[in-house]
């Protein structure tokens, strides 16, 4: 390997360095003396905001051209037979990257309101960054080893980023059960994955793809999927993997609950596409290249089945749970365990339309639910309580802020005119095309949503039309030196941005639904 | 490579990844978790090194090593993680044990 190779290599993953770069800069920083809030989060915040336009630039925006660093021949280039590459750059793999980046970009714009002196800041902006350069590798994975250990990577640094402020025990606790489930459940996917390499002899996911027509042990290969399966609906909060979801999402910092229900949570959710569609394309029986076509026992049908259940417990519980719930970072907690129900469902149809929707979906929960956490961060900061009940009369106190979150939860609700609802019908509309049981699924889909606009409508009831315990006069007041309404400019700055794409595209939303739509059926033919 | 019993190795890393996943869900010390998650994280290893002796291609079979060797840096990464969350939690609360956290309930 020569030196422009080298160099060819690190161009390729420009945006992966300057995400790490950014990371380390930030840690050094602590090391010499530099704590500021704004200095260090700036450092990560411009970092992720620079690899967000190169990744843009990548999927070929027209006037990001000149930032290009891939090669536009090296994009969606499948690997030449025997090869067995570690990483390979798709589109879809890019549209993922720029979806991780958002997430990073606006927890972390959000984060400077936070207090200029906060100890620890340092800590908080490298592991955002670790985490992020850990989605940003899965995206490009095509190998399942180089697959799992980024998301390991993610994992690692959002286990300490849950419980990186060190004080009080709530933090920390929500920190241990997020560590002992995500290295059990890690531990079940590096399992699955050595059982896939007994199998079929390879973890190269395009080799998976070409050798396995003759596999020799296709029960090895069920249990290894088994595995795989289990391990990775833990990352993605799938019932009956979800219970340590609420715990974290409620315990950690609510910044970090914002990152970790719209940004990391992701990862599973890619990785999923990947074991399963893409290169190993599980739902077209007889396809060319297909590792279910041959042994005795059919895989696809029964992973099919599998992840069709799995999406609609996920929905189904988490819509109840959330129902019942009176606080507000749990409410947001297990609607966002419903929502990883939606997305599986695009999953289990497998077919083009059903992952440009379970993409554009995800998209929606990255700016509704990561943007919603957000804004009930800053709520707290002006002396609002936990529960639902707190924010009784807030609509007229805050008018813009709870504006902002009242689009957002309707976004999630999927009232028309919001990405949530273009993502809705777009997945919806695409399991009632592929026929068969798939249009229980999209049944079953419609009556989560309906069912879901009880617990939303709660909170807007709360919010305008509910006067305090004691009155307006006995209502506790809103304290806050930060500017902008008390937000701060950097969280305000965040939310308004988030909440003007999420009207923006439930208005108009083919600009980046027509990007995603062609990645997706892309990603798809990878397999055929 | 036709020496080797297929279902002596096999059946003893899916006795590891039980008696893993069987300390996982009883013990209550934090660092007897830690403990079994690093036996089914050998299961998944050993395995790994098996399956390499029966690889199509030497490549392949190189492939399987390098996951091994891998996966023990990785395991040894995730207990340091583990230790420091524990350590940072013995000192708010005093206790490891993993039953007596619960100020978060369901």
């Amino acid at each position: 390997m020569s030196v422009t190779d080298v160099l060819a290599t690190g161009a390729e993953f420009a945006p992966v360095l300057i995400v790490l770069g950014s990371a380390l800069l930030a840690f050094l920083l602590d090391v010499v003396g530099v704590r500021r809030l704004e200095a260090v989060g700036g450092v990560v915040v411009a970092g992720t905001g620079v690899a967000f336009l190169l990744v843009l630039a990548d999927l070929g925006l027209g006037f990001l051209g000149p930032l290009r660093t891939i090669p536009a021949a090296t994009v969606n280039a499948v690997p030449a037979a025997g090869a067995s590459p570690l990483y390979a750059f798709t589109s879809f793999g890019l549209v993922f990257q720029a979806l991780f980046l958002v997430a990073a970009f606006l927890v972390g714009l959000a984060s400077l309101s936070r207090d200029s002196h906060e100890a620890g800041a340092p800590i908080f902006y490298g592991l955002l960054g670790l985490a992020t350069v850990g989605m940003l590798l899965v995206a490009v994975a095509s190998d399942l080893i180089f697959l799992l250990l980024a998301v390991e990577v993610t994992s690692l640094a959002t286990y300490l980023l849950v419980g990186y402020t060190r004080r009080g025990a709530r933090p920390l606790e929500a920190a241990m059960k997020f560590y002992i489930i995500g290295a059990a459940s890690s531990t079940l996917s590096f399992f699955g994955a050595s059982l896939l390499y007994g199998a079929y002899g390879t973890t190269n996911l395009y080799r998976i793809a070409a050798v396995a027509g003759g596999v020799g042990y296709p029960v090895l290969a069920l249990l290894g999927y088994g595995f795989l399966i289990a391990g990775l609906a833990f990352k993605t909060t799938l019932v009956p993997f979800h219970a340590w979801a609420v715990d974290v999402y409620d315990g950690a910092p609510t910044d970090v609950s914002a990152f970790l229900a719209g940004g990391s949570k992701k990862v599973g959710v890619f990785a999923f596409f990947l074991v399963f569609l893409g290169p190993v394309l599980y739902v077209h029986p007889g396809a060319p290249g297909n590792p279910f076509s041959g042994g005795p026992i059919a895989l696809g049908p029964i992973v099919q089945l599998t992840l069709a259940v799995l999406a609609v417990l996920t929905m189904t519980v988490g819509n109840v749970l959330a129902l019942l719930q009176r606080e507000m970072k749990r409410l947001l907690a297990y609607s966002s365990i419903s929502q990883a129900g939606y997305i599986l469902l695009g999953i289990a149809i497998g077919t083009s339309p059903a992952l440009a929707g379970a993409t554009f979906q995800a998209l929606a929960h990255v700016l509704s639910k990561g943007a919603a956490f957000l804004v009930v961060a800053g709520v707290a900061g002006l002396g609002v309580g936990p529960l639902v009940d707190d924010w009784r009369g807030l609509g007229s106190r805050r008018p813009l802020t709870c504006a902002a979150f009242s689009l957002l939860l309707l976004s999630l609700a999927g009232v028309p005119l919001t990405i949530g609802f273009v993502s809705k019908f777009v997945l919806f509309s695409a399991a009632v095309e592929a026929q068969g049981y798939f249009v229980w699924l999209a049944v079953a889909g419609l009556l989560n949503s309906a069912l879901s606009v009880f617990y939303y409508a709660r909170i807007l009831r709360a919010m305008y039309f509910e006067a305090p315990a004691g009155g307006d006069a006995g209502a506790p007041p809103l304290t806050s030196r930060l500017a902008a309404g008390g937000l701060g400019y950097g969280r305000a700055a965040a939310i308004a941005v988030a909440t003007l794409a999420v009207v923006a595209l439930g208005i108009y939303p083919q600009p980046v639904l027509g990007p995603i739509q062609a990645a997706a059926t892309h990603f798809l033919g990878l397999g055929a | 490579m036709t020496g080797l019993p297929e279902a002596g190795f096999v059946g003893l890393s899916a006795a590891l990844v039980a008696v893993g996943l069987f300390g996982i869900l009883t013990r209550r010390n934090f660092v007897l978790l830690l403990i079994a998650i690093e036996i089914a994280m050998n299961a998944a290893i050993l395995n790994f090194v098996y399956f390499a002796a029966f690889a199509p291609t030497p490549g392949e079979g190189l492939a399987g090593q390098a996951a091994a060797v891998v996966l023990v840096g990785f395991a040894a990464t995730e207990v340091a993680v583990g230790l420091a969350i524990v350590l940072a939690l013995n000192r708010a609360k005093g206790t490891i044990n993993v039953a007596e956290a619960t100020e978060l309930r369901l």
